[in-house]
């Protein structure tokens, strides 16, 4: 019955475990956990929507593109990294129970739940299109390959830096508390809700350090056709940060695989 | 086979370590089962995690050509917030059999006896009830090496006579390695002993042998 399997094999039959754990887990933890799925982002909107409005009454629109589509493409860009960063933190010690079977690694919870996280942000978003379009907004991608991509890579930005921050996490747990006292100021200076163009130059350079700003710039890029991106966005710099910060993740899990196992 | 070549092993916190293993070196040959015994904190159920895998050694190596079971115990091997089933459809879906899972379930539902609770958060269970599934979980699998640390020890009477009878079922098939201290269960089950005593492992032929020096050296 249990044949010698190569690595890959185990890896794999690993990983379908896992997912169908972390799937289940994550949409049927209580009844609810499908309306807040949908819910959380409309409400975070609606709210946003309010603030930007009361706020910024008079600047109301943005260059080429319009204004609730903008914020959508931001906010689902911004959560699509937020969450892939901040799931995996509780991804090892969830499992822990699981580390008894040696085939089980403490990156496997990890990798999962952002192929997971990004599979339902994906899926949300997709429904928020459809609903806008039947509500008349206009949110379909001009450039729906080019949109893909950035999509992709704010996803690929996330996976690493879960993969740092799981390991980190798990080594040093008040780093979970920290990210998430920053995921706010992270969400302003990423120019979810406030256009960037309003930034002084001097300022922007130092803004633009911030590899999320590249990949919301881009996909906004590719949502609206006449929209002028940020100057200096590019998705290179961007995709610098994703290896480098993915080899990191990688690097400290190879290292330190046996104490995250432990705790 | 099971052989262990100069295996040491030490956990650090921060006053320092010493040694929990220091050179241990012993050889099982196949279809003997084995009683380890010792003192709390000899490092029983550390040389039970080496040899499964679960922990590396610092220095040494355990080298095998037989199918080791994970160290059935009452921690650990099972998620809290799963229910029975899908901790034994996981467990079922990473040794990589597809196609067998509900005849897997199906066995492991019928050794453990636990009735509705088995669609129940594990993390509700007795500990005789995790022990129970964790015990019947392993036995689902045809493992040559099953590794127990304590798992026999809150089970009552009928679950004893079970897991009895399915070693004995399997002798020549499969053997154990387990860790307990109720000298009958030991008894029972191994013909060889293991005394952990000062980092080091002593092995003897009979298993009576090592629990009657076991003995001697805490009558002292």
């Amino acid at each position: 019955m249990l044949s010698t399997r190569t690595s890959w094999q185990v890896t794999r039959s690993v990983w379908h475990a896992m997912f169908i754990r972390e799937a289940l887990a994550r949409t049927m933890a209580d009844r609810m956990a499908w309306f807040w799925m949908l819910f959380e982002p409309i409400a975070i909107i609606i709210v946003m929507v309010a603030i930007r409005t009361v706020i910024m009454g008079s600047v109301h629109s943005i260059e080429g593109a319009e204004f609730i589509p903008w914020i959508i493409t931001g906010l689902f860009g911004f959560f699509l990294v937020r969450e892939n960063m901040m799931r995996p933190i509780g991804a090892i010690d969830a499992n822990k129970g699981l580390f008894a079977y040696r085939q089980v690694k403490p990156i496997d919870p990890v990798l999962i739940r952002c192929y997971l996280e990004g599979l339902l942000q994906s899926f949300i978003f997709i429904l928020f299109i459809i609903a806008c379009s039947l509500l008349e907004i206009n949110l379909v991608p001009a450039d729906a390959l080019g949109a893909l991509f950035a999509w992709l890579s704010l996803w690929c930005l996330g996976l690493g830096a879960g993969l740092i921050f799981s390991a980190l996490a798990g080594l040093v747990p008040e780093i979970g508390k920290i990210l998430r006292i920053i995921s706010l100021p992270l969400l302003i200076i990423s120019g979810v809700i406030f256009p960037l163009n309003f930034v002084p130059h001097e300022l922007l350079v130092y803004v633009m350090w911030n590899p999320i700003v590249h990949g919301l710039e881009s996909l906004r890029g590719a949502f609206f056709p006449l929209y002028r991106p940020v100057p200096g966005t590019s998705l290179l710099y961007l995709w610098y940060w994703i290896l480098g910060m993915t080899t990191l993740g990688l690097m400290l899990h190879v290292r330190f695989e046996l104490r995250l196992k432990r705790q | 086979m099971i052989k262990v070549e100069g295996l040491y092993k030490r956990y650090h916190n921060h006053h320092g370590s010493d040694w929990v293993l220091k050179d241990v070196n012993f050889e099982i040959p196949t279809n003997v089962s084995v009683g380890l015994v010792g003192r709390n904190g000899a490092g029983k159920s550390t040389l039970l995690r080496l040899i499964g895998g679960m922990d590396s050694p610092d220095r040494g190596q355990v080298v095998t050509n037989s199918r080791i079971s994970w160290p059935i115990g009452l921690s650990g091997g099972l998620q809290g917030s799963m229910t029975g089933r899908q901790n034994v459809r996981f467990v079922a879906r990473i040794h990589g059999n597809r196609d067998e899972i509900p005849d897997i379930v199906r066995r492991v539902e019928e050794f453990a006896e636990i009735g509705p609770a088995f669609d129940e958060p594990v993390r509700t269970y007795s500990s005789g009830m995790r022990s129970r599934l964790n015990f019947g979980l392993s036995l689902a699998f045809d493992f040559e090496v099953y590794l127990s640390d304590e798992a026999t020890a809150v089970g009552d009477r009928s679950f004893r006579a079970k897991a009895t009878q399915a070693f004995q079922d399997r002798i020549g098939k499969a053997s154990i390695i387990m860790v307990s201290h109720s000298e009958g269960i030991l008894k029972e089950l191994c013909q060889a002993g293991l005394w952990l005593h000062q980092g080091q492992a002593l092995w003897f032929d009979d298993i009576n042998d090592a629990i009657k020096a076991y003995h001697q050296s805490t009558s002292k």
